[in-house]
């Protein structure tokens, strides 16, 4: 048995695309929620390998999209690993690869000992997996019938089946409307059920995929609470999120992944550390425009601007990072004043995950 | 307060652990089949709507006296026209209806979102598109059990043979039926729009297998054509049992082709099965909708 709960050698996901009639857009591999069909990966056309288009012989490269590209991982077992990126970074497809749904083009991985791809029935036996979080599970059913349906499919016996199920009922505080079908469910419970669903077989490893994606913020900090609770009872819980507090406040080591790369492993201090000789300015404007964001750049010490809005008002929050805050200042309210923009608000702050991210990459996380 | 985990889940894997899950996808399909009571108004008027176009026709052309009709009998050897159009148009809903729900069965998963979370278990997936079949095959005898029922009360239509012998060569077309619907369901997957190949196919048994005619009228290549098509043999035999009496060996002509197009096609529904979901892996098309 593996040291590790799960264990990637170089894992490499590339795509089929289809060539585009001149246009640059990026194919959808995913398109529905895989976070690969954002288009963050990169495409590139294998010009060895030719295709010939019926009926007219033309040929064509073939195309392909590179989701992941050499992703490591080492999983301990018991820890909460946080999978941390933007929406087309490689998140999901990569959990696609472990879990099996998706065949790697290269590149091996483990998950509890077992390979992903020679002993995927193994690995399916050793996963708890929540993708897709409310449709994974069938509206058309009660929440009893959904646990039930599904211990079933995960082979566990009738007997030990019925109270693993009234267990989970009771746990995810479905007890009361644990008959009713499903589409009469909030989101919440929804995901209630979906998570009930993943730990049916008590599975040793869980990926949890955007599990707080949609939910209010009350039923999203009910699940960073089981989620930790989980942790505690020994699961190896693999996460991805691109809500940097959930990372932040679950995870004991953090993955940024970026452009189908992981760019950064550490714990969430850890990260953190790497920035801390740089200072956050953080300031709150109205009126702003582009071309002041070129005259702050141009402020010796100062790197990595991030502006975006605020709300629908013409409220701007614009985050950069700073040698040296104190000669940075007077010059950055100096640019600010005048031609209808205002400075609102400005703080120096500790550094967090996003400053991290935006270090690392270079972009907001929510880009 | 830290516990230990097995590293094994409560998971038992077994062939009766196999079996209770595809039990569990009948029962699951079933529940959901019968929570769109829709389904109901559709069973009692099909049966009539689709036939009765033919029917109708069939009265116009037999003149005002129905001395036409009798030129159909001597065409066809059939002396009730009604029985013979309906047993044609009733395959021709048989095929048509697999072809939607058995061929859209994962697609709808798929769409639904559910796909995913019924391949991540360690389930034998073809058990999936195979749990479909069973209330599919349910419906579909009620569907032609109203059909005889609403033919026989409005029409008079009077059965001359033994209902086990329509049965058995019902039960003889089964695999070849759904075969075919397990190949299309596993192209869905990848394909995702394939509503012209359900037009096809359906236009080829409408035209080729007789539904309202003796294949005899048809050119030679056209009959050639139709001895390749399982429903060809269906209605053939299955006109045979209801209304000349015709008992295991006179069917034999009809139920050996039956039996054998049935290997076949199970044989390509399978591997067909295989290599797309093999291909969905490859390329993510299990995730998209």
């Amino acid at each position: 048995m593996s040291d590790f709960a799960i264990e990637a050698n170089q894992l490499v996901k590339k795509f089929p695309a289809r060539s585009g009639t001149g246009s640059s857009s990026l194919p959808s591999p995913l398109p529905a929620h895989g976070d690969a069909a954002q288009g963050e990966g990169s495409r590139e056309e294998e010009g060895s390998k030719k295709r010939r288009r019926w009926p007219f012989g033309r040929k064509e490269p073939k195309a392909t999209f590179t989701a992941v590209n050499g992703v490591d991982l080492q999983i301990q077992r018991g820890e909460i690993f946080g999978l941390l990126g933007p929406n087309g970074a490689g998140k999901s497809t990569t959990i696609r690869m472990l879990c099996t749904l998706l065949e790697p083009t290269s590149g091996t991985a483990r998950v509890n000992g077992f390979d992903i791809v020679k002993q995927a029935n193994d690995v399916r036996r050793s996963l708890g997996t929540l993708l897709a979080g409310e449709r994974s599970i069938y509206w058309k059913l009660s929440g009893r019938e959904n646990l039930e349906y599904f211990a079933a499919l995960y082979h566990i016996p009738q007997n030990i089946a019925k109270k693993r199920v009234e267990e989970l009922i009771e746990r995810m505080e479905l007890k009361d409307r644990a008959n009713e079908l499903v589409e009469k469910y909030s989101t919440g419970m929804r995901q209630r059920v979906a998570i009930a669903k993943a730990l049916l077989a008590r599975p040793p490893i869980l990926l949890l995929d955007e599990p707080t994606l949609g939910l209010d913020p009350q039923a999203a900090r009910r699940l960073r609470e089981l989620i930790a609770e989980l942790k505690q009872e020994g699961h190896t819980i693999l996460l991805t999120t691109h809500y940097m507090e959930e990372a932040d406040q679950l995870s004991d080591r953090i993955g940024i992944i970026d452009s189908g790369k992981v760019i950064a492993l550490d714990t969430p201090e850890g990260l953190k550390q790497r920035i801390e000789q740089k200072e956050m300015i953080r300031l709150e404007v109205t009126g702003w425009h582009e071309e002041i964001a070129d005259k702050l750049k141009s402020i010796s010490g100062i790197e990595n601007l991030i502006s975006r809005q605020e709300g629908e008002a013409d409220l701007w929050e614009v985050n950069m990072q700073a040698h040296n805050s104190r000669a940075a200042i007077p010059r950055i309210v100096e640019h600010i004043s005048g031609n209808g923009t205002r400075l609102v608000n400005m703080n120096i702050v500790k550094p967090s995950l996003e400053d991290v991210f935006i270090h690392l990459t270079g972009k907001a996380l929510r880009d | 307060m830290e516990t230990s985990l097995p590293s094994r889940s409560l998971g038992q894997p077994g062939f009766l652990s196999d079996l209770r899950a595809f039990g569990a996808i009948l029962k699951r399909e079933w529940r959901i089949f019968m929570r769109y009571p829709s389904w109901m108004i559709a069973l009692f008027i099909w049966p009539l709507i689709f036939p009765m176009m033919y029917i109708l026709t069939g009265r116009a052309l037999s003149g005002p006296d129905g001395s036409g009709l009798k030129v159909f009998t001597q065409t066809t050897g059939a002396t009730d026209f009604i029985g013979y159009i309906v047993i044609g148009t009733t395959v021709w809903m048989w095929q048509n209806i697999v072809l939607w729900d058995v061929g859209f069965s994962l697609r709808n998963e798929q769409m639904r979102g559910t796909l995913e979370s019924n391949w991540l278990s360690p389930t034998w997936r073809f058990s999936y598109l195979l749990g479909h079949t069973g209330p599919q095959i349910i419906s579909m005898l009620m569907f032609i059990g109203i059909t005889a029922l609403e033919f026989g009360f409005l029409f008079g239509v009077k059965l001359n043979g033994s209902v086990w012998m329509i049965l058995l060569v019902m039960l003889a077309a089964v695999p070849s039926i759904y075969g075919l619907g397990f190949a299309f369901a596993s192209l869905v997957i990848t394909v995702k729009e394939a509503n012209a190949f359900v037009f096809l196919i359906r236009g080829l048994v409408m035209i080729f297998c007789g539904i309202t005619f003796p294949i005899s009228l048809l050119p030679g290549w056209m009959q050639s054509f139709a001895m390749w098509l399982p429903p060809t043999y269906l209605i053939h035999g299955m006109r045979a049992a209801a209304f000349s009496n015709a008992g295991v060996t006179e069917l034999l002509p009809d139920l050996t082709p039956l039996v054998l197009f049935g290997v076949v096609w199970l044989v390509i529904g399978y591997f067909t099965f295989l290599l797309m979901e093999r291909r969905a892996r490859q390329t993510g098309a299990i995730g998209q909708y």
